[in-house]
């Protein structure tokens, strides 16, 4: 029985072609998103998941409190760790000081490489359960040795052995390669810990042990924890470590363990409370998915049922010859099941193909797993889901028939599948409506965001890291052989890029603070003439000038800071500093976006400085030069000549400001293109609806034409109804299009007001392209010759 | 041979058109012995089509008592009617209605499949069939590709594949020219001889004169 179906079906695409392209061209365009789109989410979900210990990984956070506003912050006192261990061991296999994430230079044989890695205890080879291909993971115990990722040691050794040999890290320490492990998963946070060095050898070297106190968060605390003990208990145990050891401690720190399982999807913050974060696209992305399946499903159930006019008669055929009722509707779910197979095969192709493309934009490196039985059996789900969705109303619909009807070849006596495939069509174009809804609110709020006035000018400003002591010794000889050239404006140096600031101070004082107020300020160390480089407006007072020795003492705020401070003459006003140093203010400078342009401005100090703490010489490129060429060759030879021991690296300014579009940017890409599937998909269903229409009323339209209709009328007659459904679709998309944008907006405090001009050109975008869709086929019904149609009757 | 096939019991069949309830059958009474040939006669509109897919269950009556092979139709369940006339009944249109997607062997072959007749039977009774109807170099020719004398055999050799006793015909020679249709008319005499029971609607006097009876019916009701 099977086989005849399978005939049947093979014989009936053959039949009407353009039928199947139209039925299985929208299930694999579905198919192929929706198989992305779970590849993508499946990678995000897993995330870190390889890992032995993702059970019991954690790490410690903090939260403390500013102006009433909860911080949560990773950076940890590398005092705390000791601590840790001391009060509560029993609670914690290991508990692992680290470095931050950073990239360190590499020298081996005067080759010098770049990678990622980290100074950490000799506990994080067993919290990561490091698989060693050389060595034994307790080689750091040994503070002269690294471990170093397999890929590095093809990096730098080859095929040759390195076990024994010396590496200059930074072109400072010397550490003996005393093992190397597998790389970590790359689906995880720790893919790029490429090498790990022993955290008391950094302690030693940089003397951290007399400098560093609480307040300086400047390492990661990891942590695994015993079996037993929970991650809820621990942390109510370890709240108070940190005020307990440091009393001063501004913002009442409170500390928590945050679970490796939520690192990735769940890294946000506001107030102290998890908002979420890369979750919410995961989210996103699903329903984006599952609307694209259920578009996909409807055009199937539209198609098919607008077809049962053809297939009433072998219904009828069949019941008198015997059939059950049963028997048929396993007939056409069979067929339907095949089509469906067929078009997932396509798809899976497809993605396999898009794949490359599609990981370039969501910058991840998902494969198809083909060797894994979950996969198959999600891909058999993903099938049987389809299946159900999409052929079982048709199958029941088809199959009900009664077969004196059928056979005359009238079965549309009830009016339900018209009306069920009009509102399927509704239903289609209310998604497509939404998401283009949505894409155009991302676009424009991405274009609002680019169009920010950030308040400084970030053009041809290159920065370079100050990489050594060396370098920063030599910062005048160095700013002197710059400005010698001809292409090349200004130079100066800061503790920070203008466009990613980062350090924040508090301890201040000034008139009229409210003594219960927790202060923290963004701070921005630089040398002479940073202001003018940048091109800052000063508002009030003046900038800092060689004029006034006092000059060490003072800052220039921005008017944030004004604000925050709440100070009416802010000019002459003192601000003391840690409790010994009196600042005194002497200019306002209007707001400049140092952080993401999608962020509020946030209070800033701005203090001249020389020496130490400055990171990064800042070099202004000659406004009237058409060679940044030549520019950049002369900064390279100053640099290379006064540090010839690191590779020389850069950031023009304005391309990193254009980073932070980077995330919006892919959202947007994704969206869009999701949104031109579903609208194709949306689209295919019109045709197929207007096809059957045509037909439907082909004799009408005979008889419409001989009476003198003319072309334009005919077009008229078969387009309005479809451009009726488009308008409702469109009524119901827009409130939903509204409060779903107005949703994503509230994450961004610079943002747009949704504007009526979204709607008119979501609007404008459905409606044109149905009327194109529809008019395809219903010229093609109006300029026929009547006298065909009406013969064939 | 007199054993009663079907009796037809003051069978009425209405339906309502609109707020209006039109009769189509009115009370018909109608005794049918195995080996009869029965042709129905009338005017387009007088019942005969009806009456035709009411006796063949693919219809209703709505009133009245309808016992077939001595088992009361009208009171079975809808399954257990589709059981009784897949055994017994075989349906011959004038529009042939063969499946267009299939060849004629397996057009043939499909009520055997609705009866799970196994796969060896099936090709020999297929092969037996069209072996008896000289159509065995037609066997993998499409519908479309037959002249409509052809169709109608293969319409004809289908309905008679499950053994049917009773051979439902309605208008068989419509569609047909009149040398087409002496030889479907033929065919239908020949195998009424063998035994099967045949009831025919037709429009031809030439045609009804096959038949063992002629019943007429005019407004649903049976006027001689």
């Amino acid at each position: 029985m099977i086989s005849t179906h399978f005939k049947i079906g093979i014989r009936n695409v053959l039949k009407n072609k353009g039928f199947f392209i139209l039925n299985a061209g929208g299930l694999i365009i579905g198919l192929t998103s929706v198989i992305l789109i779970s590849l993508w989410v499946h990678s995000e979900l897993s995330f870190n998941k390889e890992l032995t210990n993702y059970n019991t990984i954690a790490s410690v956070m903090q939260n403390r409190t500013f102006a009433g506003e909860i911080e949560t912050n990773i950076g940890q006192a590398m005092q705390l760790a000791p601590e840790l261990r001391s009060q509560y061991e029993s609670h914690f296999k290991h508990i692992v000081t680290a470095t931050r994430r950073n990239d360190y230079e590499i020298t081996y044989n005067k080759n010098i490489v770049v990678v990622d890695g980290r100074f950490a205890e000799p506990g994080l080879t067993h919290l990561l359960d490091l698989k060693m291909i050389k060595g034994s993971k307790d080689a750091l115990l040994d503070i002269s040795s690294v471990l170093i990722s397999e890929s590095t040691s093809k990096s730098i050794f080859g095929d040759r052995d390195p076990i024994g040999k010396t590496l200059k890290l930074n072109s400072s320490l010397e550490m003996k390669v005393a093992g190397v492990y597998k790389d970590l998963p790359e689906n995880s946070n720790f893919k790029k810990l490429n090498f790990i060095a022993p955290w008391e050898r950094l302690k030693t070297s940089q003397n951290y042990e007399g400098r560093l106190g609480w307040g300086n968060r400047w390492f990661q605390v990891f942590v695994q924890l015993n079996e037993g003990s929970t991650l809820g208990s621990v942390s109510g145990l370890i709240k108070n470590v940190v005020k307990t050891n440091n009393s001063k401690d501004p913002g009442n720190p409170e500390l928590f363990l945050f679970p490796i399982s939520k690192w990735h999807l769940y890294s946000e913050f506001e107030n102290g409370i998890s908002t979420g974060g890369k979750v919410e696209s995961v989210k996103i992305f699903s329903i984006i998915g599952i609307f694209i399946l259920l578009l996909a499903c409807i055009n199937f159930i539209n198609l098919t049922t607008a077809n049962a006019l053809k297939r009433g008669k072998e219904v009828g055929v069949r019941k008198t010859l015997g059939s059950t009722r049963k028997q048929l509707i396993f007939q056409f779910f069979t067929e339907s099941f095949l089509l469906i197979l067929f078009s997932f095969c396509i798809a899976l192709a497809l993605a396999f193909i898009l794949l490359p493309q599609f990981n370039t934009i969501t910058l991840k490196d998902v494969s198809v797993p083909f060797d894994t039985w979950p996969f198959w059996l999600a891909s058999l789900s993903l099938i049987v889901i389809t299946a159900v969705l999409s052929s079982l109303y048709p199958s029941v619909y088809l199959s009900s028939f009664r077969p004196v009807k059928a056979l005359k070849g009238v079965n549309d006596n009830n009016k339900s599948p018209l009306v069920l495939r009009k509102t399927l069509i509704v239903t289609q174009f209310v998604i497509s409506s939404v998401l283009i809804i949505g894409t155009l609110t991302i676009v424009s709020q991405i274009n609002h965001v680019k169009d920010r006035p950030i308040g400084f000018d970030k053009d041809l400003l290159v920065s370079v890291p100050i990489n050594n002591d060396k370098v920063l010794q030599s910062f005048e000889s160095i700013q002197n052989e710059l400005l010698a050239s001809i292409h090349i404006d200004q130079v100066t140096a800061s503790d920070v890029k203008v466009t990613s600031t980062y350090t924040t101070n508090g301890g201040f004082d000034w008139n009229g603070k409210d003594p219960n107020f927790e202060e923290e300020f963004y701070t921005i160390r630089a040398t002479l003439g940073f202001g003018e480089m940048i091109d800052w407006e000063i508002l009030e007072g003046r900038d800092f000038s060689q004029e006034f020795a006092s000059d060490s003492l003072a800052f220039l705020v921005n008017e944030t800071a004004v604000k925050y401070m709440n100070l009416e003459n802010p000019i002459g006003e003192f601000i003391n500093w840690g409790g010994d140093e009196n600042y005194k203010i002497i200019g306002v400078v209007k707001d400049m976006v140092t952080l993401s342009p999608f962020d509020p401005i946030v209070p800033t100090l701005y203090v001249l400085h020389q020496g130490d703490y400055l990171n990064y010489i800042n070099i202004k490129i000659a406004s009237n030069t058409d060679n940044v060429e030549a520019a950049m060759n002369t900064i390279e030879s100053v640099f290379h000549k006064y540090n010839p021991e690191n590779l020389f690296t850069y950031t023009f300014l304005d391309d990193e400001y254009q980073e932070n579009f980077i995330a919006e940017k892919r959202t947007a890409k994704l969206v869009g293109i999701f949104s031109i599937v579903a609208i194709f998909i949306s689209c295919l269903g019109v045709l197929g609806l207007s096809i059957y229409m045509a037909v439907q009323r082909k004799k009408e339209i005979g008889i419409r034409k001989v009476l003198g209709a003319s072309v334009k009328s005919i077009w008229q007659l078969l387009s309005k109804q479809f451009i009726v459904l488009v308008i409702i679709s469109l009524l119901i998309a827009m409130p939903i299009g509204y409060y779903l944008s107005s949703q994503w907006l509230l994450e961004y405090s610079y943002r747009i007001d949704i504007n009526f001009w979204i709607f008119a050109l979501a609007g404008g975008i459905t409606i044109g392209i149905t009327i194109v869709t529809v008019s395809f086929q219903a010229i093609k019904a109006a300029i026929a010759n009547p006298v065909d149609s009406l013969k064939t009757e | 041979m007199t054993n009663t096939l079907l009796s037809l019991n003051e069978a009425t069949r209405t339906v309502n058109s609109g707020s209006n309830k039109v009769t189509l059958l009115d009370n018909i009474d109608l005794q049918v012995k195995e080996g009869e040939f029965i042709s129905l006669m009338g005017p387009s509109g007088s019942g005969k089509s009806t009456l035709l897919n009411c006796i063949g269950m693919l219809d209703s009556f709505t009133g009245g008592g309808y016992t077939f092979l001595g088992e009361p139709v009208h009171s079975m369940k809808e399954r257990n009617r589709s059981k009784l006339y897949k055994e017994y009944i075989g349906f011959v249109f004038q529009a042939y209605h063969l499946i267009d997607e299939l060849n004629v062997w397996e057009n043939i072959e499909t009520p055997l499949l609705y009866k799970n007749v196994k796969s060896s039977e099936r090709k020999a009774l297929v092969a037996d069939m069209l072996d008896r109807f000289s159509i065995v170099g037609k066997k993998d020719l499409f519908p479309q590709q037959l002249s409509g004398g052809q169709q109608q055999l293969v319409g004809i050799a289908r309905a008679l594949i499950g053994r049917p006793k009773l051979i439902l015909a309605d208008e068989p020679t419509g569609n047909l020219n009149s040398k087409q249709s002496t030889e479907i008319m033929e065919l239908f005499s020949q195998l009424n001889k063998e035994g099967v029971t045949i009831i025919q609607a037709t429009h031809s006097e030439k045609n009804a004169s096959y038949g063992s009876r002629i019943i007429n019916l005019l407004d649903g009701k049976v006027v001689s």
